[in-house]
């Protein structure tokens, strides 16, 4: 049924339709309207689900682990400082291989306090065992949703999926909300490999001495290894239920592009426009957007990449000291292959708007350069504050 | 496509989720130290005479085990009914208990048990001992020689035993008034003798002649014929004097009628002196109150000096008896209207050698007592010499209670009994008739070189009293020797409670008739006051070790599948080696201290 | 008194590594024979942690989930939620933390934990400072204790925060003391806070601790209990938040306890008698709370007295 939804509705629709059994929440701007509209399905019973109002991000991620380790499907959300609070529980959440699934909605961290669109918060939890995923519109926030659940319960890892603070969380745009039935059908009940079990019992998650820590790691990264071929084969099956799928990247006119702007979430939209008017003006300017970037699909940029000379990335994040990830996650993937150029460019932190012209800007920029700077360039700053 | 989706990719799962037990971990060696059960031996046992198995009779009583508990006593003492009323208990004096509130009342426990074997027809136990063919004349009839007559045939040797006087019992029968035991309880205790095939021949005298030709019958002889002839005053007009112990034995045959019996110069006396500080004096004082008679006890030395039990002296003054202290007697003379009792006034004079007060006679201080009648009750002596070991024998061998004449020309030949003796009481006597027993076996068994041993083997702890179940190798023989102290208790573990006894009827009552004056206790009481009990260095099963355990290391017989053994006085339990990391815990928190923590020499 | 034999199954494995003569794991031990095989525990960061599971091994015979340091009553509500979800209600849920894990860092988690009503048991076994870490003072630290972080002259001089009193505060059904030393206690507490399941029970379970405290192994019930007898620690419950009862106290000088344990050696008489000053004081004012239903309930001298 096709409803008109803000991104935040289409989570929470997804997680009813996951059939979610604990959702555990801390409320934090701009998540809140994803755990209120799950607190109001449980409250009317149209998710047969237990909402837990804790009183803290940690405790929200503790206790999706417990009932996620009690053997049955658990969801929470959260964004920015509340991810940074839960940060240690991500570790144990991953370490103890349990398929939590999270939406966190990418929001700038203080001080100052910033309300506003960043992906910091996501990024600063990149190694801690989670799968990242992050949507480029509500229809997109939903899929990715329920396929998370089900690439995340196969490979046992947990999963999150990030939307775009308010550009994505708080916009409503037509979504197709598919049938109970068929995604039923696409998620079956979970069936956990190990759980709290009075029947087994198990010590979960007790010590792991240097003798088998390394080990356990390694099968860590083997799980994350065998994501993107896991996830092609979940997308196949999400097609032929739903006729749509994603991938864990998309590209956009680059078949013959000299500069491919890479970008990921909501700017994609904005770099499509740009891409669009920048061929109509008879630049052959290509567009790349990063889907998943937990495990990074090295692969799949390579190949995409393969022909092209100069890709520039789009990072509404910086790693201080370094520059922008995912410009720094293209460049280590693309490492050896000597084809591509790597432009990298840091704009829209905070909630600042990414531009059509601003893309166009960035394109520019590439196109006349010989040869990357060795650091970001930071894109749409006011001179003006600079000075100060 | 959908071929494509089931295609299968393994996702390792190696993971911190624990599943082995940690029972492949043998943390005992992570210490040398280790707790070990070890039963020891509770002080009441060790002052008891007989060598009572206290500790256990209690747990039994306590447990409802009322036969066990019985036949537990019986295996070391064949009177309990008889000890349970006249024993002066010094188990008590030694129980751990009276250092936390008051002592457990074995006492009175003992007398309840074998007033409930009576009431409930319970059966004794005889031990399963095939005959020796050995023959053993007993003389005399008292508790020594019963008890020793009841060893003897629990150990295979055939008995008879020989009484001069119309009934069997000694003592027991004609020296105690009937206040303090009932003729029934010493009755049925002698029937039980009789029915382990013992023969007891009254009015029999056994004199010089029958030692002699006793080799022609018998294999060897024990003579415990106790103090018969009372010790004279030795002062003019003693003749005067009632005999104490005459007067005891006629009250006890005839009641009130005794007195005339007993002959003095009135018909009809109603003031009576008796003199003497023993036991003795104070049953012929108070038998006197109950003939409606005023006694006034005159003793040389002080009341406190008395070597009466306090018991006794207390009751005998609660019941109206008066005292006349440090008044020696001078002379008796007969006048119009009574005696005349002239007493020489004595004041302390130090402590003698022994540790006891000595007294002096008060220069000229002199006073006359006019009374009715006078008994003299200071003690007896052997009435004839056999009666005695040789004084000079050589091949004499000298036990504590016993002493055993190993002669070529008599028989084996053990006197025992208030004769030989340096303790006098009915428990000692009993205790003495034990060790003969043993001395005897040993004897026969291995000769004269084996009896030492044997009686140091059934030694209870660092005390004199002898263990029949030690001599016939029972479990109480793995116990350790050490005796518990109350520092060595948890005291933790155990709440105040009161001491309770059997109902005692009030003197004003008590003085009318010769009814016993103490009444048993009832079941309830006596299983309250058996739990009572410390049960010092036994275990009773509180399983405090196994409670707190850190380690899971204490196994009781259900862990390993077995069924427990209820006859038993404890679940075995055995500390698991394997586990035991040797805290300790265990043995601190034993209440009782039947645990030890074995330590390693360094 | 007749003492029953316990003859139910142990739910804790022998080989564990806790020290010798560990208060915490006569602890456990109790608390499971008390709630039985159906239980499931969650622990933090702790000595639990390391005695309940090193991989591949685990000491007890029921499920454990551990979980991090902070996080012990958060985990335990997902857990209780997730069983109710399988339907499986019947199964206890037991959080299971030390001091550091109760009064410091997992207290925002317990406190929310209480407020929300959970249904599930969370017992702080306190061992009354940072021991698997090598003993660091905690809020549960006493007055007077020397740590490794409040050495020599610099003894701890503030109190133990009163950790039932806040529980209590949160009027949750049940909040109790209990002691290792007094194990029949110890049971009936359990035993009642399992039939509760209308909010969070909270039972402070005094372990005392060889290793951190400076006693012999051998003394470890023996210390818990002169706890109790002298004051220090008296066992009392409180149901709702509001009906007081106490269970046991005793009137052995606090100095008898002190004196045992090598982390208050340093005590001088004056500061002894401080200490007895404020145990008299707390004590009152336990009782004044006790009133009227304060009679105390009748506990055997320490565990069982035999038979």
């Amino acid at each position: 049924m096709m409803k008109v939804l803000e991104g935040s509705q289409a989570v929470a629709e997804a997680v009813r339709l996951a059939r979610v059994k604990v959702v555990s929440a801390y409320p934090i701007t701009p998540q809140t309207h994803i755990v209120e509209e799950l607190a109001r399905y449980c409250a009317e019973g149209s998710l047969d689900g237990r909402f837990i109002c804790v009183e803290s991000e940690h405790s929200a991620m503790a206790s999706v682990i417990g009932s996620a380790a009690g053997g049955v499907r658990s969801f929470t959300a959260s964004s920015s400082h509340g991810l940074a609070y839960m940060h240690e529980m991500l570790h144990w959440a991953a370490g103890a291989r349990l398929p939590i699934v999270m939406v966190d909605v990418n929001r700038a961290l203080g001080p100052g306090w910033n309300l506003w669109m960043d992906q910091s918060d996501s990024l600063s939890q990149r190694d801690t065992g989670w799968m990242q995923f992050y949507c480029a519109d509500g229809q997109e926030a939903l899929d990715t949703t329920l396929q998370a659940f089900r690439l995340a319960e196969m490979v046992h890892l947990p999963a999150m999926v990030n939307l775009d603070a308010f550009f994505l969380s708080h916009t409503y745009e037509p979504v197709e909300v598919p049938d109970a039935q068929t995604v039923d059908a696409f998620l079956p009940p979970y069936e956990p490999p190990f759980k709290m079990d009075q029947g087994h019992p198990l010590g979960l998650c007790g010590v792991a001495p240097p003798g088998v820590y390394m080990e356990m790691r390694r099968n860590m990264q083997m799980a994350m290894d065998s994501v993107p071929d896991l996830l092609d084969q979940i997308e196949d099956d999400f097609f032929i239920r739903f006729g749509r799928r994603y991938g864990s990247l998309e590209t956009y006119r680059c078949a013959d592009a000299d500069v491919v702007v890479v970008t990921t979430g909501t700017a994609s939209g904005t770099a499509r426009v740009a891409v669009d008017q920048l061929r109509e003006q008879g630049e052959k300017a290509g567009l790349l957007r990063l889907r998943l970037f937990r495990p990074f699909p090295s692969r799949a940029v390579r190949q995409a990449l393969e022909k092209i000379e100069k890709a520039a990335v789009l990072d509404r994040n910086c790693s201080f000291g370094s520059g922008g990830i995912f410009a720094n996650e293209l460049k280590a993937a693309l490492h050896g292959k000597g084809g591509t150029a790597v432009y990298s460019y840091i704009s829209g932190l905070g909630g600042r708007d990414i531009t059509v012209d601003l893309i166009k800007e960035l394109y520019t920029k590439t196109r006349d350069a010989d040869r990357p700077d060795s650091e970001s360039v930071w894109l749409g700053l006011k001179e003006e504050l600079m000075l100060r | 496509m959908r071929e494509a989706a089931k295609r299968i990719i393994p996702v390792p799962l190696l993971m911190s989720n624990a599943f082995a037990p940690t029972t492949s971990n043998k943390t005992g060696h992570w210490s040398p130290s280790q707790p070990r059960y070890q039963n020891k031996t509770a002080p009441c046992s060790v002052h008891c005479p007989c060598g009572q198995d206290i500790p256990r009779v209690e747990l039994l009583a306590a447990r409802r085990r009322f036969r066990d508990a019985w036949r537990l006593l019986l295996s070391e003492n064949p009177f309990p009914g008889v000890c349970g009323r006249v024993c002066f208990h010094p188990c008590e004096r030694g129980c751990n208990r009276g250092l936390f509130d008051a002592p457990v009342s074995i006492h009175a426990l003992e007398r309840f048990l074998d007033d409930e074997a009576w009431n409930n027809g319970y059966e004794m136990e005889t031990p399963a001992v095939s005959s020796s063919g050995k023959r053993i004349a007993v003389i005399g009839s008292g508790p020594a020689g019963l008890a020793a007559a009841y060893f003897f045939s629990r150990l295979g040797h055939a008995c008879d035993v020989f009484e001069v006087e119309s009934h069997a019992g000694g003592l027991l029968r004609y020296g105690i008034p009937s206040y303090r035991l009932p003729l029934l309880a010493l009755e049925r205790e002698i029937k039980r003798i009789e029915s382990l095939g013992v023969r007891i021949f009254c009015s029999y005298r056994v004199d010089a002649d029958f030692l002699s030709q006793a080799r022609q019958s018998y294999d060897a002889l024990f003579i415990g014929c106790g103090n018969g002839r009372s010790k004279r005053l030795g002062i003019p007009g003693e003749e005067l004097a009632v005999d104490g112990l005459c007067f005891l034995k006629q009250s006890m045959q005839n009641g009130s009628k005794s007195l005339e019996k007993a002959a003095g110069p009135l018909a009809s006396p109603s003031t009576a002196a008796v003199i003497g500080g023993g036991n003795s004096a104070m049953d012929v004082a108070r038998s006197l109150l109950r003939l409606g008679i005023s006694p006034l006890i005159v003793y040389r030395r002080r009341a406190e000096d008395m070597p009466a039990f306090s018991d006794e002296i207390r009751r005998a003054s609660a019941e109206g008896v008066q005292f006349i202290e440090l008044s020696a007697p001078l002379s008796i003379t007969a006048g119009q209207s009574g005696l005349t009792l002239r007493i020489q006034r004595m004041r302390t004079d130090g402590l003698g050698p022994d540790g006891r007060m000595r007294v002096a006679p008060i220069p000229g201080d002199t006073d006359l007592l006019q009374i009715d009648q006078i008994y003299a009750a200071i003690g007896a002596d052997a009435a004839e010499p056999w009666m005695m070991p040789p004084p000079t024998a050589d091949r004499l061998l000298l036990y504590h209670s016993v002493s055993l004449l190993n002669s070529e020309k008599t028989l084996p030949t053990v006197y025992g009994g208030d004769l030989v003796n340096a303790e006098e009481s009915v428990a000692d006597a009993i205790a003495s008739g034990k060790e003969a027993a043993i001395v005897l076996d040993a004897y026969f068994k291995g000769g004269s070189a084996c009896v030492a041993p044997a009686v140091e083997r059934c030694r209870i702890g660092s005390g004199q009293g002898l263990s029949m179940e030690l001599y016939m190798h029972g479990p109480r023989g793995q116990r350790s020797g050490r005796v518990v102290e109350f520092a060595d208790l948890n005291a933790a573990y155990f709440d105040h409670s009161q001491a309770g006894r059997g109902e005692v009827i009030p003197p004003a009552l008590s003085i009318g008739s010769f009814a016993e004056i103490e009444k048993t206790l009832d079941r309830e009481e006596a299983v309250r006051q058996a739990e009572r009990c410390f049960q010092c260095g036994l275990c009773n099963d509180c399983d405090n070790c196994r409670t707190f355990c850190p380690e899971v290391a204490v196994l009781i017989k259900a862990d390993k599948g077995l069924q427990p053994d209820s006859a038993a006085a404890g679940w075995q339990r055995w500390i698991d080696a394997d586990f035991c990391k040797g805290c300790g815990i265990c043995v601190t928190e034993c209440p009782r201290c039947a645990m030890v923590l074995e330590e390693p020499p360094i | 008194m007749t003492h029953e034999l316990y003859n139910g199954p142990e739910l804790m494995y022998s080989g564990h590594v806790g020290c010798p003569g560990c208060g915490a794991t006569i602890a456990m031990k109790l608390a499971l024979r008390a709630l039985g095989q159906a239980t499931m525990v969650v622990i933090p960061a702790s000595c639990w942690a390391i005695i309940a599971s090193s991989y591949p091994q685990t000491s007890l015979k029921v499920p454990v989930l551990n979980t991090a340091f902070a996080s012990t009553a958060a985990a335990c509500t997902g857990l209780r939620a997730a069983l109710d979800m399988r339907g499986a209600t019947f199964t206890t849920v037991l959080g299971w933390a030390g001091d550091g894990g109760t009064f410091d860092i997992g207290f925002q988690a317990l406190s929310a934990a209480a407020e929300r009503g959970e249904d599930f048991i969370y017992i702080c076994y306190d061992n009354e400072a940072y021991m698997n870490t090598g003993v660091q003072r905690s809020s549960s630290t006493p007055f007077g204790a020397r740590t490794m972080t409040t050495p020599d002259s610099s003894w701890k001089r503030t109190e133990k925060k009163n950790m039932v009193e806040i529980l209590a505060a949160h009027r949750i059904p049940y909040a109790a003391t209990a002691s290792i030393a007094f194990p029949e206690d110890l049971e009936r507490k359990l035993r009642k806070a399992k039939a509760i399941r209308t909010g969070l029970r909270f039972i402070h379970l005094y372990a005392s601790c060889p290793t951190g405290w400076g006693y012999a192994p051998a003394q470890t019930v023996q210390v818990a209990r002169t706890a109790v007898l002298c004051n220090a620690f008296p066992l009392y419950e409180v149901e709702d938040g509001l009906t007081y009862t106490l269970n046991r106290t005793g009137s052995l000088p606090v100095a008898d306890y002190l004196k045992m344990q090598s982390r208050f050696r340093h005590l001088d008489a004056q500061t002894i008698q401080d200490i007895q000053d404020r145990v008299d004081l707390e004590l009152q004012r336990l009782r004044q709370k006790a009133q009227p239903a304060g009679l105390e309930s009748a506990v055997p001298a320490a565990a069982s007295p035999g038979l």
